[in-house]
């Protein structure tokens, strides 16, 4: 016990003499755990932001189609539907007794290519994201009125709407359209807050106003004479033939596979329904390659840091000769000595460490807001999970690892010193 | 064989070496060294120019290496009996150490310097009565370490300073055995007489035995006993 104490005070005090070469060892191997430390926290962050983009809803259903194709185009707003679902089929489904809840959705339209989803007032009750939170209004209020419309976070501070705004949608989707709906605007009656989801990348208005504005469009242009002005088209009532999707939300969830298996053989006409958990686990696993090469790259940097230390380490040993026969002299078995440069290896990487989960703490503390506000990425502070805490505590095990060619090398001179060895000449 | 020239103590033998000899790796023609006597006390000059193998002598009584053939006894324990983290603790608990440069461990204050051996052996901590700081502020004192550098980095240090801290460090706790090799020679006159009075009237006090190792044949008055190596007189 005193021998490793008088390692650990030893290992300390060389450290601390030779502290501005070493610095620069520590800042390297500080950056580089941090960006491997950052890289696995941010892939936990994102698997889990992205598996929870839409959390509380069973099943999603859409016209006949893969299950990443639905997922895409009713959750991401990627992509198109292949068919949309007759209203009457949506009205059967709703009716069904297993079933809770069913939001209609209709997309189609775009607002400077953000997706327009046609829907109800229940999309606002029921959408869930993350571990199941509502959606909520950071300024004024859902739609209410036909021509309301309400904006989802990233839509309104991209484009530095206000409530009150007038705006203008296209028809059909992308970018640029030269198609505008522009007799009927709409007004901004609210602003979502943001959720990190691509709910912040859409806007949202009333099923029935999707209607409204499609009068006369039947060709996919408008007919001169047939759309409606925005007064004729509030005192008429609209009733969609049509939808594109919906989600649904069911009273018992052990029912979801049997309603799944039912609707895929729906009758009325041919209907998918998924899982979203387990549509998003799968698109997650085909995008996960990605994040195993940024780990791996991540892991080269680091093992290229403890060899950088290493080569540091191994110059450094010239200059030790002396001290090292010193010590050998007053009776310091070699042992000691080998575990002097391992311990030394370990603490410097064990510091690496501890700056690295302050700098890393910190990097997220004060860059959480900004990233949520104007990326809509959301980062939170939390503590390490198991796996974060494996691969941080692997570093110093490296690092002692790839010490024992020095102290092997230290170990091995160290029995063969005599009084000669630290003589000037 | 011996030449007298100070009136030795009289007790054990400290140090007892007969026939030595060693070969340095793709060496030819091997060392030989004179057998040795040395009671517990007494101080040794050893003397021989460079190349004669002062330092290695040094090295087979500090069993840090082992003879080609013949014994090092010391203390009565036949060091080639003796496996190796065994030498090196007999080291630790019996020997004090002083090199001609480069003495002190750099990353250490002078105190932390001199309380060393008593970090690595308990018979030494044992020998300061378990208080090493007390042992070593006193060696320093009596050895004229101004206190102010005691607890400042060795590298702040002269050479002649630097030289009475090793001092220091190789009479705590009282070892038996003190090896010198050539500690003198970067220090100017003055200096180097008074370190070796100093040295040796605190080794007479611990009661150490001391080999003194030189090629300046002016500081064989000093001690007890003086040897030759390769073939001098």
């Amino acid at each position: 016990m005193s021998k490793l104490r008088l390692t650990l005070s030893l290992a300390t005090a060389s450290l601390w003499y030779r502290r501005r070469v070493l610095a620069m060892v520590c800042l390297t191997l500080t950056l580089s755990v941090t960006l491997l430390l950052g890289i696995q926290y941010l892939r936990t962050e994102v698997r889990q932001s992205f598996t929870s983009t839409i959390s509380g809803t069973d099943l999603i259903v859409g016209a006949r189609s893969g299950q990443l194709n639905l997922l895409l185009y009713t959750v991401f707003h990627i992509g198109n539907a292949t068919n949309n679902i007759r209203w009457s089929s949506f009205k059967h489904i709703e009716d069904d007794p297993r079933v809770n809840w069913a939001v209609p959705i209709s997309l189609g339209d775009s607002y400077q290519g953000y997706r327009v989803v046609g829907t109800n007032g229940r999309f606002l009750e029921r959408f869930q994201h993350g571990n199941d939170q509502p959606l909520k209004l950071a300024q004024g209020q859902w739609f209410s009125q036909l021509f309301d419309i309400t904006l989802g976070a990233e839509v309104a501070r991209q484009l530095q709407h206000q409530l009150g705004d007038q705006i203008v949608l296209s028809h059909g989707g992308g970018r640029t359209s030269f198609s505008n709906h522009a007799d009927l605007p709409f007004r901004v009656s609210g602003i979502l807050q943001a959720t990190g989801t691509p709910i912040d990348q859409a806007v949202y208005i009333s099923l029935e106003a999707m209607e409204a504005m499609h009068v006369g469009w039947e060709s996919g242009v408008a007919i001169p004479g047939r759309t409606l002005s925005a007064s004729s088209a509030e005192a008429r009532s609209f009733t969609p033939d049509a939808i594109t999707a919906i989600l649904l939300g069911l009273k018992n969830p052990i029912m979801t596979f049997q309603l799944q298996r039912e609707l895929s053989q729906f009758p009325g006409e041919p209907l998918s329904a998924i899982l979203p958990g387990v549509a998003l686990s799968e698109l997650w696993r085909m995008m996960g390659q990605f994040e195993q090469v940024l780990l791996g790259i991540s892991v080269f940097v680091v093992a290229t840091s403890l060899i950088g230390l290493i080569a540091v380490l191994l110059t450094i040993q010239s200059q030790r000769h002396r001290e090292v026969a010193i010590l050998r002299a007053v009776g310091t078995p070699p042992s000691l000595i080998a575990g002097l440069y391992s311990l030394e290896c370990v603490l410097l990487a064990l510091a690496s460490c501890s700056f690295s989960l302050f700098i890393g703490a910190a990097l997220i503390a004060s860059l959480s807001p900004w990233l949520l506000t104007h990326y809509g990425i959301h980062i939170g502070l939390r503590a390490l999970n198991p796996d974060e805490w494996l691969l941080l505590s692997m570093v110093p095990v490296v690092a002692f690892a790839v010490s024992l060619a020095p102290a092997w090398h230290h170990w091995r001179k160290s029995r063969t010193l005599s009084f000669g060895n630290n003589n000037p000449n | 064989m011996n030449i007298e020239t100070a009136q030795p103590p009289s007790g054990s033998l400290a140090i007892q070496t007969r026939q030595l000899r060693f070969r340095w790796p793709k060496q030819q023609a091997p060392l030989m060294f004179p057998d040795i006597q040395l009671h517990r006390g007494e101080h040794l000059f050893l003397r021989g120019a460079s190349g004669t193998g002062k330092s290695t002598l040094l090295s087979l009584l500090a069993g840090m290496m082992l003879p080609e053939t013949g014994a090092v006894n010391l203390l009565e324990t036949n060091l080639s009996t003796l496996k190796g983290g065994a030498r090196d603790r007999f080291r630790a608990d019996h020997m004090g150490v002083i090199f001609q440069q480069f003495n002190l461990v750099p990353y250490l204050s002078a105190l932390a310097n001199v309380t060393l051996p008593c970090r690595l052996s308990t018979r030494r901590r044992n020998q300061t009565q378990g208080n090493p700081e007390t042992a070593a502020t006193a060696l320093l004192q009596q050895l004229s370490i101004p206190d102010a550098l005691w607890h400042r980095p060795v590298t702040e240090m002269s050479i002649g300073q630097q030289q009475r801290v090793a001092a220091a460090r190789a009479l705590i706790g009282s070892p038996e055995i003190i090896l010198a090799d050539e500690p003198t020679s970067a220090l100017d006159t003055d200096n180097r007489d008074r370190f070796i009075e100093l040295l040796l009237t605190l080794a007479h006090e611990h009661r150490c035995s001391v080999v003194f190792v030189s090629h300046d044949q002016s500081l064989a008055n000093h001690f007890h006993h003086q040897r030759s190596l390769g073939g001098e007189s």
